[in-house]
């Protein structure tokens, strides 16, 4: 199947600057909700803005649905935008602003009046349609800005990000939102933040930015479990990353002491950055044996413990090292165990 | 307390003209004295059926609704340009150029037409369309700052982002968002442009026709015959600049703020 939106070796630099995008594939299937994450200047709206065509590459192509858009001006591209300040028209009323694509494509005003409605009642926001922007809250602003981004079927939807102006009850419920109405209409979307919350739950598929380059691409599960490397570990949830040297075919010689792991195909006598998420360290109580098992146990000591209801976060000394813990346990720790299917090595970058 | 004589003070001082000009417009005879004696209209009565008052009224008007007009068509694609310029140093010029004439005297301006205009190519000097392009230069730059002040507060470029892709041409865009955006500021810009003109009297007194002389040209005249009819003439040309200003503030439901160029 085509592509919605694909793009190849697309690269772009502010003029006078080195800030960017460079080399950048990416594709977007019919229907799929592709989230883009990286942290601030990483280049993730220069990438909404080379879709849209507020910006044009130095180098590389961009189709729609075949399209080559590559050169095409913005309102020939059809893209669906929203934007981080709603960017409501103040004068207009929320059914003219959802009804303002029509009117620019001539449609007749009962015509589009009647379409406007039917798209308010998709977001829900029916009973305000001659309500002004000035008097709807930020979340009820953000529905009519994706109500008007979808009303002229867009090729594609592009949001940057939606939520961030949002309060953080707002964003949670806009978030579900997004996520149906996307569904609903089954277009294909990039969705840029730098929530990584916001990419794991809402996304079909990541996408990794860092310095305007793509680290990594794949689902949520992969991106959380498999990082392409250290940063994208980091930056998408908390992660232990401990440096070491391989000590054998399945053990790594860390700052915490020998870590045994399953085969991992490095050569013996190698740097490596090792990761263990915080939750997948087991907390041992003084007493509690760990039954039949005695590989990886620390003896450790609390530095820092953090309530947060549901679960308890641990900053622990093991060796001359510091270990993340994250755990629904409430006694008192004193030895931890790390599972060695637990454990990854990441190259250096 | 101190402040509150000195506020009282300061509003008589200000007052005190005008109110004079209202009462010499009502007085019978006024040589001398303080105030003038005996009440009468007919000083009222003799400006309204004074040729030349009569043609000069009608002379501002148009000038000051052709002025109005020329900064419209020209102040607003020029304003939209200039917020639109990627290049900020070549904002920064465009801005320093237009604001020239606000420090520039009239008396400059008006020999350099003198000069240009009585020449046997260009020999325009007397006409009220001459009148009018000397009133552009000088009302233009108090239009364009009111503008391009409303311009950077109101998130324009965003909107006009949003409209370009949800396919809306430039014409489109122009006429759809950014001049309804503007619409209070705009005709703040008009008033004071109606009101500057209107007033204007160093350049449109040396470079006016005689048979196009403005308001404020004619009612110099005036003051060399009898005193209460220059101050009815004078209020007359008083009336005249509220009512621009009133109508303005009518106009946008009283939402229009005066902006002046910062110096």
């Amino acid at each position: 199947m085509t592509p919605a939106v694909a793009l190849s070796d697309v690269s772009y630099r502010y003029p006078g600057t080195r800030a960017g995008v460079q080399n950048i594939e990416l594709t977007i299937a019919p229907g799929e909700l592709v989230v883009c994450i990286g942290p601030s200047g990483c280049g993730k709206t220069t990438l909404l803005r080379l879709i849209a065509g507020f910006l044009c590459p130095d180098a590389g192509r961009i189709r729609l649905g075949g399209d080559d858009v590559t050169r095409a001006a913005v309102r020939e591209r059809e893209c669906g935008v929203v934007f981080q300040s709603y960017t409501l028209f103040p004068q207009m009323r929320v059914w003219e602003n959802v009804a303002y694509p029509l009117r620019v494509r001539n449609v007749a005003l009962g015509l589009r009046r009647e379409r406007a409605l039917d798209m308010l009642s998709v977001v829900g926001l029916t009973d305000l349609s001659d309500r002004l922007p000035a008097n709807l809250s930020g979340g009820q602003q953000q529905r009519v800005a994706l109500a008007r981004a979808l009303i002229f079927k867009p090729r594609a939807l592009l949001l940057d990000e939606p939520l961030s102006a949002l309060d953080a009850a707002t964003r949670l419920s806009m978030r579900e939102e997004i996520r149906r109405v996307q569904k609903a209409q089954n277009i294909a979307t990039l969705l840029i933040t730098h929530d990584q919350d916001e990419a794991l739950s809402l996304a079909d598929r990541v996408v990794v930015l860092r310095e305007g380059r793509l680290v990594q691409n794949g689902t949520p599960h992969a991106i959380y479990d498999r990082p392409a490397d250290a940063f994208v570990a980091e930056f998408v949830g908390q992660a232990n990353l401990l440096d070491g040297v391989t000590a054998g075919p399945d053990s790594v010689e860390t700052t915490i002491g020998r870590i045994a792991m399953p085969p991992h195909g490095f050569a013996r006598g190698a740097a490596i950055r090792l990761l263990v998420r915080p939750e997948r360290v087991e907390p041992l109580s003084a007493t509690a044996g760990a039954a039949g098992v005695d590989t990886n146990i620390f003896l450790v000591r609390v530095l820092r413990d953090a309530f947060f209801g549901a679960t308890r976060q641990v900053e622990l000394a093991v060796g001359d090292g510091v270990l993340k813990l994250q755990t629904p346990m409430r006694g008192a720790i004193e030895r931890v165990r790390i599972p060695p299917e637990a454990v990854q090595l990441l190259p250096l970058s | 307390m101190l402040t509150r004589w000195v506020t009282a003070a300061y509003l008589v001082y200000l007052a005190a003209p005008i109110a004079l000009l209202l009462v010499g417009s009502f007085g019978e005879l006024w040589l001398n004295t303080l105030l003038p004696t005996g009440i009468t209209g007919k000083w009222y009565v003799e400006v309204a059926t004074d040729g030349s008052f009569r043609r000069a009224f009608i002379s501002s008007l148009i000038v000051a609704t052709a002025t109005c007009g020329a900064c419209l068509a020209l102040g607003l694609p020029l304003a939209y340009a200039l917020f639109h310029a990627p290049n900020p140093r070549i904002r920064a010029l465009a801005r320093a150029l237009y604001q020239l004439p606000v420090g520039l005297p009239a008396l400059v301006l008006a020999f350099g037409f003198i000069l240009v205009f009585s020449s046997d190519t260009l020999p325009w000097l007397g006409s009220i369309w001459l009148l009018v392009a000397g009133h552009i230069v000088f009302t233009l730059p108090y239009f364009l700052q009111a503008v391009t002040a409303d311009m950077q507060r109101l998130d324009l470029l965003n909107l006009e982002a949003a409209a370009e892709s949800l396919g809306a041409t430039m014409p489109q865009r122009f006429f759809h968002i950014i001049v309804p955006a503007l619409k209070h500021s705009i005709m703040s810009g008009l008033i004071v442009v109606a009101a500057l003109s209107i007033g204007e009297f160093q350049f449109s007194n040396l470079v006016a026709g005689f048979l196009n002389r403005t308001y404020p040209v004619v009612l110099l005249q005036a003051f060399y015959g009898a005193t209460g009819f220059a101050c009815a003439a004078t209020v007359i040309l008083l009336l005249l600049a509220l009512t621009a200003s009133a109508a303005g503030t009518l106009s946008t439901g009283g939402k229009a703020r005066l902006a002046l160029p910062a110096q």
